[in-house]
């Protein structure tokens, strides 16, 4: 039993199909990357998942169970967690407290709470920022507390939306190597956002891409690197020159 | 239970602070004992009674961010279930004073579930709405002795009577609503570490990422608005023996409403001790200043004014309050 | 029969002036979207500001209005330029409790001022006349003219939201502040001169009111609920809103002339034991409610 099932997702808004009839699976302890040039419904495709808004028609189906349009508490209760891009905070909680929020979807003892969130903090690296306010962190760290908010929970099943944006190179391997033990040492099934190559082409066993809300390509990231479509609508030629040897896709 | 443990450990309270405010419970412990004037007595008692219904406040409007200006009804409900108990039914203030809660629970549960659809000034204003409603209700109906309101005559009992909460002297008023103040520091201290504190504070944070992480939003704050009137509700009833003297105009007033939230927002909303403060400040204010500047400046609202501006000023420059503002020398005296 | 026609009549008149009421508050709100708490009190110093004018000249109440509009643009800036301009940069708690202590010191302002019993006109060229509209419908003559001076007054701001440069930058500035301020509108003075607006508007809705309404310094209150909900029902920021929505909200405040109707026509005792009167604003309240959890974006209205 595949872990999340995608249906024939059709997210529409208004007159606009922002996720156009989109099917895919995911197995337990998969990686997968979801790309696509700007505006392809990436986001709105996490947030159908994630519960954010019921899709217009099709399904989503988590560890066999329908979690079509339940809303978000409800999706994140099942073990279905999300980070957000953009991390608009009325800067209250400082980020131990942020990570305790997490724990206590799990139990409801303060101490206990406190505890996991001190653990989970050393775990990424956090250690010391714990009574750091979030929006005074550098970009880095704040995206290691969005992470380490969302491992709170417990999910089976992570979401990362464009986790390396914004970010320097030897910060996005520090990314690379949180993603990588929340895969591997945890073994949290993590599902991507990306626009930043590197990291997609590093670390995921699988890529889908997505273009004008239509799935155009899935497969290995050497396999999506060199088809033609996915050129034509978003790597570009100069990268698979650069890092896809015999391409032997042709330029648009 | 931790929850009880919770509520009695203060240790991530700063030293100073921990002891200026051990400090200050002793003095007021002891303020009775010393000479005292009856005026100032009174203002300390006003002082526990706004710092509990500003606390009350604080859980949904503080920590929530919820800004409800319509909590003066729950005060009346606590303070017409009391009288109505005691004039009928014979019924002591330590019965009647939880069934109160319960009612104004249930009226919170019965309204919050529409009103928390609402956000903003939408929600001020709608909050307004329904306890002016309850209000007009009050004013008409007989049962509660309409306009004219309910009295209580102390000679048709024995004062001092524990049971009913009737005396003579305010000195045992003073206990009692002391008493409860330190219960109702207990309690914040209890929620602002709980799940629900938690939860709220995240929800004012970032709604959308509250409910990523489980959190069901509308149910955190109808529970969370249970809290507060129960707080309210609880002052209401002791108002009633208080004063002996109820009318929908004086109990369940805008004006009252007004304090209440006015009073956390100026001593720091979503701060523990801001509603203390903001009591701290206003009430010995009020009172002082109609003393000096005689009654009639009271009739003419010189009072008002000054906290209208008061309040002007801090919404424009500090809107975390007093408290904000002692953080801030904090932060920059420390580093 | 006359009865019923009389208090539709009046409620519909009534809901003209209270339209011109809520347009301040529309405009206000479409522009920025800050709330005035204060807005009852402005109606409460344009009501002061008609009586005293009136009382002091020998003019007749209904040519007060532009004395009434002049006050309240001044004190729409006034407020915006001391108070509204700092709140705008603080959290929403800080805004609505911006306002409200504005509300709370101009209404006790009023009460130094001017004491606290009701006042009321007594001469003016209509007062106390009336008409008969036919159909036996009995029509007071200050109700009516208030209330075509209200739809004047109404196309008169509407025209200049709509025809003027400036009204059309103020507009502009509702719809999309960013895009205004890369076109060289200055958002800042267009966020003064829309309270000065909102407050001119709602003024001169005030000394046309005082002349069927008295006036005491908490009448404030009562019309910042109406005008919230009439601007709920007709939907935040929009004019054409506010003008509907006031005619409705008119009628609702006749509802005690209906039940009167009702309980007389039908000869319904249990109805004539009601009190209805005292819950006149009661209908008020309760109709707000009801419309934000109905419908928050209101009939018309672009802005939650």
């Amino acid at each position: 039993m595949a872990l999340l099932e995608v249906h024939n997702l059709v997210k529409a808004f208004g007159g606009l199909k922002a996720n156009d009839d989109v099917s895919f699976q995911l197995e337990q302890g998969d990686l997968l990357s979801v790309i696509g040039p700007n505006g392809a419904g990436k986001t709105t495709l996490f947030n159908c998942i994630a519960g954010m808004f019921a899709p217009t028609s099709g399904r989503v189906v988590f560890g066999g169970e329908d979690i079509t349009g339940i809303g978000a508490p409800a999706v994140a209760r099942r073990g279905l967690a999300r980070t957000f891009q953009v991390y608009v905070a009325g800067g209250d909680l400082n980020v131990l407290e942020n990570v305790m929020v997490g724990c206590f979807m799990r139990t409801g003892s303060p101490a206990r709470a406190r505890r996991q969130a001190e653990g989970l903090l050393e775990e990424m690296g956090l250690k010391e920022l714990g009574r750091a306010m979030v929006n005074e962190l550098p970009v880095a760290a704040q995206k290691r507390v969005t992470m380490a908010t969302a491992l709170a929970t417990e999910p089976r099943l992570l979401l990362l939306d464009e986790v390396a944006a914004g970010l320097n190179p030897s910060e996005i391997e520090g990314i690379m190597g949180s993603i990588r033990h929340v895969h591997g040492e945890r073994g949290v099934t993590v599902m991507l956002i990306e626009h930043v190559m590197e990291l997609v082409m590093n670390i995921s066993r699988r890529v889908i891409v997505l273009d004008y809300g239509r799935k155009i390509a899935e497969g290995s990231p050497q396999d999506i690197s060199r088809d033609p479509q996915v050129i034509k609508a978003y790597l570009g030629e100069k990268y698979v020159r650069d890092h896809v040897p015999a391409s032997g896709g042709a330029p648009a | 239970m931790e929850a009880i443990k919770n509520a009695f450990d203060f240790s991530d309270f700063p030293r100073l602070d921990r002891v200026l405010a051990a400090g200050v419970f002793a003095a007021l412990l002891a303020f009775p004992l010393f000479p005292y004037s009856a005026f100032a007595m009174a203002t300390v008692i006003q002082f526990f009674m706004f710092s509990l219904y500003s606390m009350g406040w604080n859980t949904i409007g503080g920590y929530g961010g919820q800004v409800d200006l319509g909590q003066a009804q729950y005060a009346g409900i606590g303070a017409y279930t009391t009288t109505v108990c005691l004039l009928r039914w014979d019924i002591p203030f330590w019965v009647s004073m939880p069934i109160g809660v319960v009612i104004a629970v249930c009226w919170s549960f019965a309204i919050g579930y529409p009103l928390f659809k609402l956000k903003g000034h939408y929600f001020a204003i709608a909050s307004i709405a329904t306890s002016l409603v309850l209000k007009d209700v009050f004013e008409v109906w007989k049962f509660v002795g309409a306009a004219r309101g309910l009295g209580i005559l102390p000679s048709k009992y024995q004062p001092p009577d524990f049971l009913r909460l009737i005396f003579r002297e305010d000195v045992y008023y003073y206990y009692v609503i002391f008493g409860f103040f330190a219960l109702g520091l207990l309690a914040m201290n209890w929620f602002r570490k709980s799940r629900l504190g938690f939860q709220l504070r995240s929800i004012k944070d970032n709604e959308e990422v509250a409910r990523s992480l489980g959190i069901n939003v509308r149910w955190a704050k109808i529970k969370t608005y249970g809290l507060a009137v129960t707080f309210v509700s609880v002052v209401g009833s002791f108002h009633a023996v208080y004063v002996k003297n109820i009318e929908p105009e004086d109990t369940m007033s805008l004006d009252l409403s007004i304090l209440i939230a006015l009073m956390a927002m100026m001593g720091g909303a979503g701060s523990f001790w801001g509603p203390v403060i903001g009591a701290g400040v206003l009430i010995p204010l009020k009172s002082y200043l109609k003393e000096w500047l005689g009654a009639a400046a009271g009739m003419v609202g010189m009072d008002l004014i000054i906290y209208g501006v008061i309040i002007m000023l801090i919404s424009a420059f500090e809107p975390r309050g007093i408290w904000g503002i002692v953080e801030k020398i904090r932060r920059r005296t420390r580093i | 029969m006359d009865i019923l026609l009389g208090s539709l009549v009046s409620g519909l008149l009534l809901g003209l002036v209270l339209a011109l009421v809520a347009l301040g508050l529309t405009i206000i709100f479409g522009v920025m979207d800050i709330v005035n708490f204060a807005h009852g009190e402005f109606l409460m110093v344009g009501m002061y500001a008609g009586l005293l004018t009136a009382q002091a000249t020998g003019l007749d109440p209904l040519f007060t209005l532009p004395v009434a509009a002049a006050v309240g643009f001044v004190l729409g800036v006034v407020c915006y330029t001391g108070l509204v301009q700092f709140l705008l940069r603080g959290p929403m708690i800080a805004q609505l409790l911006g306002t409200f202590g504005l509300m709370l010191t101009l209404r006790n302002l009023a009460l130094l001022f001017f004491g606290s019993e009701d006042r009321s006109l007594h001469h003016g060229l209509l007062v106390g006349r009336s008409f008969d509209i036919g159909m036996g419908i009995i029509v007071s003559a200050t109700k009516l003219a208030t209330a075509v001076l209200a739809v004047a007054a109404f196309v008169g701001v509407w025209l200049l939201m709509n025809r003027t440069k400036i009204g059309k930058a103020l507009t502009a500035t509702a719809l999309n502040r960013q895009g205004a301020r890369y076109m060289g509108i200055p958002t800042e003075r267009m966020n003064a001169l829309a309270w000065g607006i909102g407050g001119g508007t709602v003024t001169m809705a005030g000394a046309l009111i005082v002349n069927f309404w008295s006036v005491n310094p908490y009448v404030g209150l009562i019309f910042t609920m109406i005008a919230f909900t009439v601007v709920a029902l007709g939907g935040f920021g929009s004019v054409p809103g506010a003008f509907f929505a006031g005619l409705v909200v008119g009628l609702i405040m006749e509802i005690p002339g209906f039940w009167d109707f009702f309980s007389l026509t039908f000869d319904l005792r249990w109805m004539a034991d009601i009190p209805i009167t005292s819950f006149k604003y009661t209908f008020i309240y309760v109709a707000y409610f009801v419309i934000m959890l109905i419908s928050p974006r209101g009939l018309f209205g672009w802005k939650q």
